[in-house]
Parts: structure tokens; C-alpha cells; sequence
């Protein structure tokens, strides 16, 4: 599974990427789950975000989803934080 | 009004907060002494003003109510409650300076604009700090401010920036005056306005004119050794850094230059650079202390009720104008709005 995850907005208004293969990796089952959990709970369209709030699009191979602080799921928080290695 | 003397008798707040961030353990002692000392004249100050505590609290107060939480690097919220008006200075750092900061930002407008809270009518301020694990962000959710303590590797010190916390207390302001769409031009607005009284609360406690003032804004959560001075230059949009790990500074200043993108709500933190510059030019045409005229002129106009939640530049630009005449009359002040818009590129057919 091809997993890429881009985050926008917040108060400086850095955007940062971060993206991954899963094939071969040894945790490949924890982020595939995580993954469809989070694009699953995502919406198809950008998602209103809070001023300042973080938003988020989430490519899961080929389907692209979005999210928005403050209402993420524990699985996108959780997958965001390993992917881009800070909070969420 | 009160701060003022005091304020402006010590190191400027930027230096003590360097001095606190500093790798030196002695000099970064000697910076975090002088914050703890400015906390404690601060809460001197406020007692020394007689408030007799009613037996039930007024529905419209000069005082700030406010409270401070700490999330413990969890993400619930609001956290545990560890400081409000009666407590004494805590041990936590971060808490005594969002505490400070959103008192600062209380007095700013409530002495410039005669504006009690963010809501016009005493709302309680309530802050989280420590949220999260490395959270990069300070934000408004709506009922109130989050803070993170940053990466550490390009931000930190969030509540230590008086432009931060004002302008997390200005997206509450104008969300209680009709709000402006978070997303394109609305957006941009929205955030400029928050950057544009993010700086004013900041001169205004520093006293400095707009001549003096440095027009930035995130100045003091670059970690030290990113190539930058701050996250956004009213003066200079697009100047404020340029860093490998940061990128470079990408708001423009002129309409020429807006960026289309669908990221950051249209690019709201993007596009505010325009709107940013604009209100810089008429506060530098009209010179002095910059809350007093430009600052009125932008406040009018966002708390008139009558500015559109879907406004984009254009619209603002007219209504600004239309303000400056309706406080000023025709001359000085009008012209230099409208100048200003012109400068930047948007027609507001002022």
C-alpha cells in the first residue's frame, strides 16, 4: 500500500509532506490499518477547519480523502504523528 | 493603560525571551529570572488595583477571566486547570506566559477599542498549554486557545509571542463580529485581521509608532539557527525566511503575485500577506501610533456588522475606505486607505 499525507494550515502555514511504501516494512499491517481507518473516516472534499487548525490530505493509492483539526479520528491522529513525525 | 509604564521600563520582551532560549545555561537564566520577575510585578500590579469582589460576578467586566489549562502532552481538552485570575505565578513557564499574553491582549483592546473580551461582553479567556506531543501550532478551536510546545526543530514558544496569542484571541473577535469565511479571500481577511491586531497588541504594549515597530509576526517561535526573523512580515511579505528545513516565505505582497492553491483553505496563511501589507502602508502614511488611526479604521469596519462573511479583498478594501471617510472625513485618513488598496493592487472602487 502506497500511503501519502500532506498537512496544510496552521499558524505558520508550513505545508509538509511525508509518504511511504508499506511493502516490506515491518510494521506494513499497523499502517495499512491505520491508513484505510483514516481515509475511510476522511471526506472527499476538503473539510472545514478551525482558524489556524491543520489540515490534512490523505492518499491511500489512489483515492484521496481530507481532514481538519479539531475533529480527526484516533487512527488519523495516530497515523499522521508516524508519518510526519509531530504531533497532531 | 496600567502595564504601560511598567512595560516599557524593562528589557523588551523579544530580548527576554531570547535570553530564556538561549543554549547558554546562564544566560538563559538570567532571561527566564527576568520573565519570572515581570509575571510577579505584573500580579503585583493587579492587586495594587482595588477591586472589591462582588458576591456575584458582573455580567460585563474590565477585568480579564481567565483561566489556564495544561494538557500534559495529551490531546484532551481543555486539561487540568492550573492557573486562574486569583492564583499566583506557577512554576510552568508556558502557563504564566499565555496567562500574561492573554491579559495583555485583553488590556490592548479593551483600552484602544474599549472592547471587554474577545466578545464585547467579559467572556472568560481560556488557554491550553502543552498540548500534544510535539504540536506545531497554536490555534483558536472556537471556544478557545490551544498551544503546543512545537517540534522544536523549526517552532517553539508559542505563548511567549505576544503576535501569537493576540492573534489567536482576534479569531475569536471576529468570529463574535459576524465572522469571515476561513477559506480564499474571506480567509486571507480572516487572517490578516488576526495578524494585523496580533501586531498592534504587540506595539501597543511595547508603545512603539509604526515607524518603530518591526511589523513581524511570530518573531520570537523560530528555533534558533532557522534562517529567519519571524513567520510573516507585514512590512515585507515574503521576506521573513527562507530555510531548508522551513522552505521559503511564500506570501506575496501585491495582488499580481495571489496564490492559487486549494491547500490552507485556499491559502489563507498565503494570500493574508496582501491585506497584511496594505493595512502596513496606510498605518506608515498616517504615521504615530498605529492602533490609533489605522487600527481604528480596520476595527470599525470588522465590528460594524454590516461587512459580508463571504467579503474578499475587493469588498474589503471598499469598506475600509468607506470607514475612514465615515470616522475622518474626506482627506488624509481616506486617501491613504485608498491609496494603500491601490498599492497592493486590489480595486476597491473607493
Amino acid at each position: 500500500m502506497h500511503i501519502r499525507v500532506t498537512r496544510s494550515g496552521g499558524f505558520a502555514g508550513l505545508t509538509l509532506h511525508a509518504e511511504l511504501e508499506t511493502s516490506g516494512r515491518p510494521d506494513a499491517a499497523e499502517l495499512e490499518r491505520l491508513a484505510t481507518d483514516a481515509v475511510t473516516a476522511a471526506e472527499p472534499e476538503s473539510s472545514p477547519v478551525v482558524p489556524d487548525g491543520f489540515e490534512y490530505e490523505i492518499t491511500v493509492d489512489d483515492h484521496t480523502a481530507h481532514c481538519a483539526d479539531p475533529h480527526l479520528t484516533d487512527a488519523q491522529r495516530q497515523l499522521f504523528e508516524r508519518l510526519l513525525h509531530e504531533g497532531a | 493603560m496600567k502595564y504601560l509604564a511598567h512595560v516599557c521600563s524593562i528589557v523588551p520582551p523579544h530580548i527576554v525571551d531570547a535570553l530564556a532560549d538561549s543554549d547558554d545555561p546562564e544566560v538563559r537564566e538570567v532571561g527566564l529570572r527576568t520573565r519570572e520577575l515581570d509575571d510577579q510585578q505584573r500580579q503585583q500590579r493587579l492587586r495594587a488595583v482595588p477591586i472589591e469582589a462582588p458576591a456575584v460576578p458582573p455580567f460585563v467586566t474590565d477585568q480579564p477571566d481567565r483561566t489556564v489549562f495544561d494538557a500534559g502532552q495529551s490531546t484532551d481538552l481543555p486539561g487540568n486547570r492550573t492557573r486562574g485570575e486569583q492564583d499566583t505565578p506557577t512554576t510552568d513557564q508556558a502557563v504564566n506566559e499565555a496567562f500574561d499574553g492573554l491579559g495583555s491582549t485583553f488590556t490592548f483592546y479593551y483600552d484602544v477599542f474599549q472592547r471587554r473580551s474577545i466578545d464585547g461582553a467579559g467572556l472568560p479567556l481560556d488557554a491550553t498549554v502543552h498540548y500534544g506531543q510535539n504540536f506545531n501550532n497554536a490555534l483558536w478551536n472556537g471556544r478557545q486557545m490551544v498551544f503546543g510546545d512545537g517540534n522544536r526543530k523549526t517552532l517553539q514558544n508559542f505563548t511567549a509571542s505576544l503576535d501569537v496569542i493576540a492573534h489567536e484571541l482576534t479569531h475569536g473577535v471576529t468570529m463574535y463580529s459576524g465572522g469571515l469565511d476561513y477559506q480564499g479571500q474571506s480567509g486571507a481577511l480572516n487572517e490578516s485581521i488576526s495578524d494585523v491586531f496580533g501586531s498592534l497588541a504587540k506595539q501597543y504594549t511595547l508603545r512603539q509608532t509604526a515607524e518603530d515597530a518591526d511589523w513581524l509576526i511570530g518573531d520570537g517561535v523560530l528555533v534558533s539557527g532557522i534562517n529567519g526573523v519571524a513567520l510573516r512580515s507585514m512590512k515585507a511579505p515574503g521576506t521573513a525566511y527562507d530555510d531548508p528545513l522551513m522552505g521559503k516565505d511564500p506570501q506575496p505582497a501585491v495582488m499580481a503575485d495571489y496564490v492559487n492553491t486549494l491547500r490552507d483553505s485556499g491559502g489563507v496563511h498565503i494570500n493574508s500577506g496582501i491585506p497584511n501589507h496594505a493595512f502596513y502602508l496606510v498605518a506608515m502614511a498616517l504615521g504615530g501610533y498605529a492602533w490609533e488611526k489605522a487600527g481604528r479604521i480596520w476595527y470599525q469596519t470588522l465590528t460594524s456588522g454590516t461587512l459580508p462573511s463571504d467579503a474578499d479583498f475587493p469588498t474589503f478594501a471598499q469598506a475600509t475606505t468607506a470607514t475612514a471617510h465615515t470616522l475622518y472625513g474626506p482627506g488624509t485618513e481616506e486617501d491613504a486607505v485608498r491609496k494603500a488598496w491601490g498599492q497592493v493592487g486590489v480595486n476597491g472602487n473607493g
